[in-house]
C-alpha cells in the first residue's frame, strides 16, 4: 500500500463531508460506534485493526487510514451498516493513567492480550477492571487473545480466556492478525452485540 | 523519505476564508436582517455577564444549534444542502468566536496559570529530555518531520477561530502518521499505532512548546461546534490533551531516565532559567557550575537560535495580518507591547550587570547575543514575518 493512498483527505473536504449526519448520527440502520483498543504494548492491538481494515476489498468504502486511528464501515444481513470508529491507545505502562481520555464515550472496548504472555493477559484482566469501574456501564466488551498462530508458545489456554470473559460478560474471541483468523468475525460479532437505537 | 506535510497554511486558509467570505456576503443581504440581529444581540449579551467557560462554552454550542435551526429555515438557504448549511455554520462559528476571542480565551487566571505552568515545565524538560526517555525507536527519529509537525502545532495560537486552531493540531498528528507510516513502508517498522504516535507526539509538544497549550485545548474544546468534535478529530485532539496531561504529571517515574539524573537535570534547568530571568543567585550559580563540569557536552538539545525563534510564538500577533486585526485588538497588542519593552529593557540591565560583575558565564554567550545586539534580532524577527505572509 502506497503511502499516498494512506494520507487522509484534505482538511475541509473531511471536516464538511464526514458530518453531513448533523451532529445525532445514529439511525437505527447506519450506526457509527466509537470503538476504543486497550492492551498491552506488542500484544498486536493496531495489527489486528490493520488486518480488519485492509482486508476489506471494497473499492468504494471511504477507508481512513493512519497508523493510530482508522474506521471501517461493515454491511451486516439485516442491511444495516455499522461504521467503526478505531481509537488505538498507547499500550506502555507509562501511559495507563490516560486512558480514560480515550475510552470516555466509547461504545465498544476490546481488550487485547498476547496468547504466549501471561503478563499480558493479566494486563487485560486489569484493563477489565478498570473499564468495569470507570467506563460506561452499556460499553460492549470483548475480550481478545491474538497470536493464536503462535500455538506452539501458548502460554495462556483457551479456556483461561474463555473463564475469565464468561465470568465479566464479555464476548471472547482468540485471534491471528498474522493469518487473518477470526479478525472478521471479531468485528461482525461486536456488531450483532451493539445495542441498536430505539426508533422514537 | 518523502513525509509530505499535509497541508500548508495556505491550501487550510483559502476554503476556510472562502466559506467566511461568502458567509459574511450574505449577511450582508437585506433579507438576512433578522439573522445579522440574532447574531449581534447575541455577542453584545455576553458583555453584560462576567466571564465563565463552563456557562459560556454551552451558551454558544446552544446559539450554534438554533442558529443552524433558523438557517434551514430561512428563506436565503432555501433548498441549500447539508453542505451548504454547514459552510454557513462554519462562517457563523469563526465570525462569533472572533468577536467574542478576548472574552473567551484564556480567560480564568486559573487558565493563565496552567499555561505558565506548562510553559515553565516544559522549557526546562526541553534542556535535557532525549528520545530515548520516552523510547523512541530510532527509526521514528526524523528531525525533518518533527520540525514540520513543530511548525503545525505552533501556529494553533495565532488563529481565533477554534476550527483553524484544530486543524493545526490536525496537520501536527498526520505529520507524524506520514512519519510512522513511511518508516513501516521503507523501513520495514512494524506499524505499532498508538504505542508509537503518543511518545512522538509528547516529545514533539516538549520541543514545540506551543503558547498557552491548555487554554488552546480548552478553547477548542469548548467553542469548536459539538458536532464537529467527533471521529479523526476528536482522536487527536485527545491525543493533545493527553499529551499536555502528560507532561503535565511528569516526574522521573514517567520517563526511563535515573531518578537522581531527572531530579539534577530539572534543578540544573531551573538554575539556568532563574539566570536568565533574575538577579545572579550564588547557590544558583554554583549549580549551574557542577553542571557545566559534569556535563560538557551538547546538554542543550535545542540551540539558542531555535529558542529565540521559539520565543516569538508566545506573542499571538506575529503572524497576524494588518487588516485582520480589530479595533479590539488594541488592547491586547499594547499590553504585549509593553510586556517585550519591560522585559527587553531588564533583561538587558541584567545581562549588563551580569557580565560587569560575573565575566565567567561563557555558557551565557548566545544569550548574550541576544541582548548585545537587539537590532540583529529585530532584523531576523521581521524577515521571518515577512515569510510568514509569503506563505
Amino acid at each position: 500500500m502506497g503511502c499516498s493512498s494512506s494520507l487522509p483527505d484534505r482538511a475541509s473536504g473531511r471536516l464538511s463531508g464526514l458530518n453531513s449526519e448533523n451532529g445525532s448520527v445514529n439511525d437505527a440502520k447506519n450506526l457509527r460506534v466509537k470503538l476504543v483498543l486497550l492492551g498491552d504494548s506488542g500484544v498486536g492491538k493496531s495489527c489486528i485493526v490493520l488486518r480488519f481494515v485492509r482486508g476489506q476489498f471494497d473499492p468504494t468504502s471511504k477507508v481512513t487510514i493512519g497508523a493510530s486511528f482508522l474506521s471501517q464501515t461493515i454491511a451486516l444481513q439485516d442491511s444495516t451498516t455499522v461504521k467503526f470508529e478505531i481509537w488505538d491507545t498507547a499500550g506502555q505502562e507509562r501511559y495507563a493513567a490516560l486512558a480514560p481520555l480515550y475510552y470516555r464515550g466509547a461504545a465498544v472496548a476490546v481488550v487485547v492480550y498476547d496468547i504466549t504472555s501471561p503478563e499480558s493477559f493479566q494486563k487485560a484482566q486489569y484493563w477489565v477492571k478498570e473499564l468495569q469501574k470507570h467506563g460506561s456501564p452499556d460499553m460492549v466488551m470483548a475480550l481478545v487473545g491474538n497470536k493464536a498462530d503462535l500455538q506452539e508458545n501458548r502460554e495462556v489456554t483457551v479456556q483461561d480466556g474463555i473463564d475469565y470473559a464468561e465470568k465479566n460478560g464479555m464476548f471472547f474471541i482468540e485471534t491471528s492478525a498474522k493469518t487473518a483468523d477470526n479478525i472478521n468475525q471479531l468485528f461482525e460479532e461486536i456488531a450483532k452485540r451493539l445495542p441498536r437505537p430505539t426508533p422514537s | 523519505m518523502e513525509t509530505t506535510p499535509p497541508s500548508s497554511p495556505s491550501s487550510l486558509a483559502s476554503p476556510s476564508s472562502m466559506e467566511f467570505y461568502d458567509f459574511l456576503d450574505r449577511m450582508r443581504n437585506p433579507a438576512s436582517l433578522d439573522l445579522v440581529r440574532s447574531i449581534k444581540s447575541f455577542i453584545v449579551s455576553f458583555s453584560f455577564y462576567p466571564a465563565n467557560p463552563e456557562n459560556d462554552g454551552k451558551k454558544v454550542q446552544d446559539f450554534f444549534m438554533t442558529m443552524e435551526g433558523a438557517l434551514r429555515d430561512h428563506p436565503l438557504w432555501a433548498g441549500a444542502s447539508d453542505k451548504e448549511i454547514d459552510c454557513a455554520m462554519e462562517g457563523l462559528e469563526k465570525y462569533v468566536m472572533t468577536k467574542l476571542f478576548s472574552r473567551t480565551f484564556a480567560c480564568s487566571p486559573e487558565d493563565s496559570n496552567v499555561d505558565r505552568e506548562i510553559a515553565e515545565k516544559i522549557s526546562l524538560l526541553q534542556t535535557f529530555l532525549r528520545p530515548e526517555h520516552l523510547d523512541i525507536p530510532a527509526i521514528l527519529r526524523n528531525e525533518a518531520s518533527w520540525l514540520l509537525a513543530e511548525k503545525e502545532l505552533l501556529k494553533m495560537n495565532s488563529f481565533k477561530a477554534p476550527r483553524e486552531k484544530l486543524l493545526c493540531i490536525m496537520n501536527c498528528c498526520r505529520v507524524i502518521n506520514n512519519l510512522l507510516l513511511n518508516a513501516s513502508i521503507s523501513e520495514n517498522h512494524v506499524l505499532a499505532g498508538a504505542d508509537d504516535f503518543l511518545p512522538v507526539l509528547i516529545y514533539v509538544t516538549i520541543k514545540a512548546n506551543p503558547p498557552q497549550l491548555h487554554s488552546n485545548l480548552k478553547f477548542i474544546q469548548l467553542y469548536r461546534r459539538q458536532a464537529k468534535l467527533i471521529s479523526e478529530a476528536a482522536y487527536y485532539l485527545t491525543n493533545l490533551i493527553s499529551a499536555k496531561s502528560f507532561i503535565a504529571d511528569l516526574n522521573a517515574r514517567s520517563l526511563s531516565i535515573n531518578e537522581i539524573e531527572f531530579e539534577e537535570n530539572m534543578q540544573a534547568a531551573r538554575g539556568a532559567n532563574k539566570l536568565a530571568h533574575d538577579e545572579p543567585d550564588p547557590a544558583v550559580e554554583e549549580i549551574a557550575a557542577r553542571r557545566r563540569q559534569g556535563n560538557p557536552g551538547p546538554s542543550f538539545t535545542m540551540s539558542d537560535k531555535e529558542r529565540i525563534m521559539k520565543g516569538r510564538s508566545t506573542y499571538p500577533f506575529m503572524e497576524a495580518k494588518a487588516d485582520e486585526l480589530t479595533v479590539g485588538d488594541v488592547e491586547r497588542l499594547l499590553s504585549i507591547y509593553k510586556d517585550v519593552v519591560n522585559k527587553y529593557t531588564h533583561l538587558s540591565e541584567a545581562f549588563r550587570q551580569l557580565s560587569l560583575s560575573k565575566p565567567e558565564f561563557h555558557h551565557l554567550e548566545g544569550t548574550g547575543g541576544l541582548f548585545a545586539q537587539p537590532p540583529q534580532i529585530s532584523i531576523r524577527k521581521d524577515k521571518e514575518s515577512v515569510e510568514g505572509r509569503g506563505e
